[in-house]
């Protein structure tokens, strides 16, 4: 089996918003044939809307501005939970606000998540974000981008 | 601003912006980045220059920046192209160099006398980061995102 949709696969924004989407339950992606689920990407964030229950921004790379989504809404969730009670105090949750404070416009930003579809548009649900502090970091990425694509992700899986 | 209308700042050099790069359109979303060079509080406008091109940004809309001379810094925004008045007044500018015809001479005043200024939406401190590196690996990328289109096509 094809392990690719295992782990977050580096790409470049114009990579990521040109996945071929497949029409099955729910949504998964493609590239080269190969299915995609979780990406990784490392841009600058140029837009950014705080709303109760989630977090939506965009980040640049340069060669486009991937929609990211951070639901913030785990309290909710956990409180039709019978399992936990709602004074518990929820990592997740925590982890989630956290995370939505090193979302500012200007930041350099590495997002991973799921990759998913909102109104017939790709977009990462977010499950971490790293503030990246070294500016040369994103250099880096573009050239990982580059060189994983030609070593790994263009070709086909040794078959079974 | 709309997220889904925005552009992604295309990086660019500020050699690449001269009036005949493709790059040097009005409105261009772009990300340049460069040494600052000065910095007018009245009028917000910073210059960055790097090998030997400058550019001026307009950092009116900027927050949460502080600006250091010598600092290098990264901004994204829209180019606006504009006639340099400054040329326009001058009667020396116009020049015609031997061979030139009348239209090329004209062309060359033309494109010559247009002033970029970038708009600036965003703008970070890139202090540390290597430039010569930065330019290599962005030709490289360059490389590879043609690949994708032609693979698109």
């Amino acid at each position: 089996m094809d392990s690719l949709h295992l782990v977050h696969v580096k790409l470049l924004a114009a990579d990521l918003l040109s996945l071929a989407s497949r029409h099955t339950s729910p949504p998964s992606f493609a590239r080269c044939g190969r299915t995609v689920a979780r990406a990784e990407v490392v841009g600058v964030v140029v837009s950014r809307d705080r709303r109760e229950k989630f977090l939506r921004f965009l980040v640049d790379d340069g060669t486009g501005c991937v929609p990211c989504i951070l639901w913030l809404n785990h309290q909710y969730l956990n409180a039709n939970d019978s399992s936990s009670r709602a004074s518990d105090s929820d990592p997740t949750a925590e982890m989630a606000l956290k995370m939505s404070e090193l979302v500012s416009l200007g930041t350099l930003l590495r997002v991973r998540g799921r990759i998913v579809l909102y109104r017939g548009a790709i977009q990462i649900a977010v499950r971490d974000v790293v503030l990246e502090k070294d500016p040369n970091v994103e250099v880096l990425h573009w050239l990982q981008c580059v060189h994983m694509a030609k070593e790994c992700y263009d070709l086909q899986p040794p078959s079974a | 601003m709309s997220p889904s209308v925005l552009q992604p700042g295309v990086p660019a050099t500020l050699q690449e912006l001269e009036p005949s790069s493709e790059m040097f359109r009005q409105g261009a979303s772009l990300r340049v980045t460069g040494m600052l060079q000065s910095y007018d509080l009245s009028s917000a406008i910073a210059v960055i220059q790097d090998g030997g091109a400058s550019l001026k940004v307009d950092t009116q809309h900027l927050r949460d920046i502080n600006f250091r001379t010598n600092s290098t810094y990264q901004f994204i925004g829209e180019l606006l192209i504009k006639p340099d008045n400054d040329v326009y007044h001058s009667p020396y500018k116009f020049i015609i160099i031997f061979d030139m015809t009348l239209e090329d001479a004209t062309t060359n005043f033309l494109l010559t006398s247009l002033q970029a200024i970038l708009q600036a939406r965003i703008g970070r401190n890139v202090d540390g980061i290597d430039l010569n590196l930065y330019q290599q690996s962005l030709l490289i990328r360059r490389q590879y995102e043609a690949q994708l289109r032609s693979r698109r096509a």
